[in-house]
């Protein structure tokens, strides 16, 4: 009985997913095919064959609803019966609201692992949606159909002051082509990061292994090691680096390596992993001699060492 | 909309918002190619062929680290597309191949993409990046590098359209090149001595995966095997005084072999589903990194008293680093104007360590066997809400807490006598931490958007001095766009105050800017944007030292460190187009730290970076232009001359596009 119960009430859970699941078309709607549309738009026409949503079209088995101009636009007869007009235009997307334009191209889009979390991502949370950054008919990019040529520009419209940082004259090397900022950024919404506290997702892509993404290209840092620095797998790179650029090299937030290690290693109580404060430099060091303010002359393995506690070798 | 209009477009996107790139390649393009179509592709090409010089006086180092173009004849730019007509190719449908400065430019890259619709996906990506740093620090780094980092990414996906997906992936990862690295010998009062290395490394990624969608649900399940390897060898070029010629140290010869290789396979399943009334995603990962290590390193000498030394260290063991995280997000969407979103998070990792180490000095024996352990758990939940009140005005609101435990052991048997358990007892502390976060958006008008957010934090036990302790984000942005101008300005402000009993740590960032565009004809632009980076942080520090370079060496534990930037950046550039046949384009780039003049005793280290261009691009043919550029670098320190340059650079190229 019990069993039965069990059985009765997954099943119409189920089939409540099922029935929500189901994309529907508009009641009442009158879809008139892309072909109609081409009458009046041959220039847009003309070169969607190279747009990957002429993949609907070229498939010939998708619903009309899933169909070229009107999946996206919505049904055409309307706009076809008053002899065009954007207002007659079911979803005419420079007139909709951000939300209509996010729910429009979810419809299709969001069934990715890196669009998991778009609907509580930062952008979408300020009404920056997908046309914001994608161009459906008139993108300059190769790929993704982006807004701008290059995937910089795009971001730098808004993040200017990003723009700033990746003009110092050390940074990563996106302005020259090198890098992307989809390498470490997930523009889509990024899960909850897992390498410090306050994790409130702020983009950052996770690399495989749900790692900072600079592990995917510093590979040498990944580890493990015997002797771990605490301070990159505790609060991460940032702790001692600026990602994006910085007027210090090696994008260091000091330029001087000893104030920088000093900040920490001061051995002042309640923080370190024992309360008694990172351990400050012994007294053979003499911080007035030049000889020792680079500390990585002689903690070279500062990352992580297998063979000396104190990252000697 | 006529093909000349479509062209004007394409060349307005290029105009608008250009980020200060280098002045190669061309940005300027001949227009839409038509291209041509031969058995159902429909194919169009372009390639930038040109020639760079450059010439840099001052310290080349620096030049080769920050900018690093050189001479030479190079493929600057390049792209093929062919597209099936009909959608229904034979083998492929779209083919894309694009890259950039193949040909020894310092930052290559070549991208990928074929696919045949519904059947296959396959992206290559490859990138090569040749960085160069003569050991930059202000203190005298001595840390070389002059190696090439290439990067290459292979996904294949099958049935790329379909309920049922399969990924099959390959990267690549490889470091090489000579490099300076340092040891400190024979003892922690020895002497330090610069070492060749000659930097080999290696990761190999290999990825398998499926999706399946069913029920509305899809899950998505991938296995990756990760190999790491490094053998880089390091010695002595040849006997040497040390950095210190002055002391008795010397190293006549150093041999030192540390292979390093280990694997981090790892599994991520992830679940996730969307619907009108709710949005749920599930991610689960797991990865096992593992490294197994020899070093073996002999050197011999002299030691700080002179006595002639011979030492040899050899350590072996390995390193384990399990590491398990998991997301849960769960939103619902009761009306249109309403969002509410939950996040759970977990991450648990262990680091645990074993090495045999061994050191014979002189006949001397020493041995150690250290046994480490640091554990990270952490468990984060956030509330968000975002209520969309009217079309104009919107708010959001959101807290989230979260909690960290870290545990540690780090110890050694020594000479094989064991620590008694009771001495392996971890140290274990636990944090918290509570933010909260308030936001609104105001469009009062459609070309005017409002946002402003503040974000305020309270950790209990930050590991760290310089950590997030009592901190407070306020950010403000403002922007007004029609279709020929865009004005943006912004601020954001991040105060954090991290303090103990004995210490404290004070960290103020700024930073304000307005940006703007003006496009008034299609054949003129304008783009321009300034901002202020403002940094100053106080911390305290403890250390020893010889005050005045008189007496004995004291402990100093009053002292502060204080560092104050203020980072003026600006860019400007200008396009306009003569009869749609010549282009003129100009930038100006400039990033000033103007540091800290009325302060006591700050590190403040003003610079100047400035990187003026221009480039003429005329076309020469309907399919033909021919581009010539010039670009200037320069950078000036104000604390030390010794690392400034002045760059010229400057290109020609043609490009043809069909």
């Amino acid at each position: 009985m019990l069993v039965g119960g069990v059985r009765a009430v997954l099943g119409l859970f189920f089939l409540g997913i099922f029935i929500l699941a189901t994309p529907t078309a508009l009641p009442g709607a009158d879809y008139v095919g892309s072909n109609v549309c081409r009458t009046c738009h041959p220039n847009v026409f003309a070169t969607f064959f190279r747009n990957p949503h002429y993949k609907s079209i070229a498939s010939g088995k998708e619903k009309p609803e899933n169909t070229g101009c009107e999946s996206c636009h919505g049904p055409g007869q309307d706009h076809v019966n008053a002899r065009g007009g954007k207002a007659t235009i079911p979803v005419a997307f420079s007139l909709v609201s951000p939300e209509k334009v996010l729910d429009t191209c979810l419809r299709c889009h969001s069934q990715t692992v890196s669009r998991a979390n778009i609907r509580r991502s930062e952008h979408t949370q300020r009404d920056i949606v997908c046309t914001n950054c994608h161009s459906i008919h008139s993108s300059p990019a190769p790929k993704f159909l982006l807004a701008k040529q290059q995937q910089s520009e795009l971001c730098y419209g808004c993040h200017a002051s990003v723009r700033a940082q990746f003009s110092m004259p050390f940074k990563h090397r996106v302005n020259e082509g090198f890098m992307q900022c989809t390498d470490c950024h997930n523009p889509h919404g990024a899960f909850a990061s897992t390498w410090n506290m306050a994790a409130r997702p702020r983009m950052v892509d996770q690399a495989g292994g749900n790692e900072e993404p600079c592990l995917k290209c510093h590979i040498d840092k990944r580890g493990p090691f015997v002797y771990e620095h605490a301070a990159v797998r505790v609060d991460g790179c940032e702790t001692c680096h600026s990602p994006h650029g910085s007027t210090n090299a090696r994008l260091l937030k000091r330029p001087v390596t000893f104030t920088l290690c000093l900040e920490c290693h001061n051995g002042f109580g309640n923080f370190g992993r024992r309360l008694d404060g990172p351990q400050n430099p012994s007294a053979s060091h003499n911080l007035a001699d030049p000889r020792y303010q680079n500390c990585t002359t002689c903690h070279v393995r500062i990352h992580g060492s297998n063979g000396s506690q104190l990252f000697f070798r | 909309m006529t093909r000349t209009k479509i062209i004007i477009v394409a060349h307005v996107f290029a105009f608008t918002l250009q980020a200060q790139s280098p002045v190669a390649p061309t940005a300027e393009s001949v227009g839409i190619p038509r291209g041509d179509t031969i058995s159902g592709y429909n194919v169009r090409q372009s390639f930038e062929v040109g020639y760079r010089w450059h010439s840099v006086g001052g310290d080349a180092g620096m030049y080769r680290s920050t900018v690093n173009y050189g001479n030479g004849p190079r493929l600057l730019s390049s792209s093929l597309s062919v597209n099936s007509v009909d959608g229904h190719g034979g083998y492929f449908d779209h083919v894309q191949i694009n890259t950039i400065g193949l040909g020894n430019d310092p930052y290559e890259s070549a991208s990928l993409r074929l696919e045949k619709n519904r059947l296959y996906r396959y992206d290559l990506s490859w990138r090569s990046d040749a960085y160069y740093n003569p050991g930059l620090t202000i203190s005298g780094g001595e840390h070389f590098l002059d190696t090439v980092r290439r990067v290459q990414d292979h996904d294949f996906t099958l049935f790329p359209q379909g309920s049922f997906k399969i990924f099959l992936g390959y990267s690549s990862n490889t470091q090489t090149g000579p490099a300076l690295t340092t040891i400190q010998q024979f003892d922690v009062r020895g002497d330090e001595y610069p070492l060749f290395a000659n930097i080999r490394r290696a990761q190999h990624e290999y990825r398998l995966g499926t999706e399946l969608n069913m029920m509305g649900f899809r899950l998505n399940v991938l296995h990756a095997w990760v190999d790491f390897k490094d053998d880089t060898p390091v010695s002595l070029g040849a006997a040497s005084q040390g950095n210190n010629p002055a002391d008795l140290n010397t190293l006549t010869s150093l041999q030192r072999s540390e292979p390093y290789h280990g694997t981090s396979p790892y599994w991520r399943v992830a679940l996730f589903r969307e619907n009108k009334l709710w949005a749920a995603n599930g991610r689960f990962s797991y990865v096992a990194g593992h490294r197994a290590f020899v070093d073996d390193e002999t050197a011999f000498g002299f030691n700080r008293v002179g006595t002639p030394t011979g030492t040899q260290i050899v350590t072996l063991g390995n390193a384990e680093r399990p590491a398990l995280a998991g997301n849960f997000t769960f939103s619902l969407f009761p009306s249109a104007k309403l969002t509410l979103t939950n996040q759970t998070s977990i991450s648990h990792i262990r680091m645990v360590g074993n090495s045999y180490f061994t050191q014979v000095t002189n006949g001397v024996f020493s041995a150690f066997n250290p046994f480490t352990f640091l554990g990270i758990r952490t468990i984060a939940n956030a509330t968000d809400a975002d209520l969309r009140l009217t079309k104009w005005f919107a708010v959001r609101a959101g807290y989230e807490y979260s909690t960290r435990r870290i545990r540690s052991i780090e110890g050694a048997d020594i000479r094989g006598v064991t620590t008694p358990p009771s001495q392996r007892v971890p140290i274990e502390q636990e944090n918290g931490l509570h933010t909260g976060l308030l936001g609104v958006r105001i469009r009062p008008l459609k070309a005017l958007s409002i946002l402003l957010d503040t974000e305020i934090g309270r950790a209990d036990h930050p590991i760290y001095p310089v950590s997030q302790r009592n901190y407070e984000t306020y950010r403000g942005r403002i922007e007004y766009k029609l279709k020929s101008v865009r004005l943006a300005g912004y601020s954001r402000t991040d105060y954090n105050t991290n303090s103990a009993s004995l210490a404290n740590f004070a960290s103020h960032s700024r930073q304000y800017g307005v940006d703007g565009s003006w496009i008034p004809k299609s054949w003129f632009s304008i783009d321009a944007s300034y901002t202020k980076l403002h940094l100053d942080t106080l911390g305290a520090i403890n250390y020893f030292a010889q005050i005045n370079n008189v007496g004995a060496v004291q402990q100093v534990t009053t002292d502060q460190s204080r560092y104050v930037s203020n980072i003026h950046s600006g860019n400007l550039s200008a396009r306009v187009s003569i009869r749609q046949r010549v282009d003129v384009s100009a930038g100006y780039s400039l990033v000033q730290d103007v540091g800290a003049h009325s302060l006591v005793f700050p590190q403040t280290f003003p610079l100047r970076y400035l990187s003026p261009q221009g480039r003429v691009s005329v076309r020469i043919r309907e399919k033909i232009r021919w581009n010539v550029g010039y670009q200037y670098y320069g950078y000036h320190t104000d604390f030390s001359g010794l690392q400034n340059y002045r760059a010229h650079t400057a290109y020609t190229s043609v490009l043809w596009a069909f």
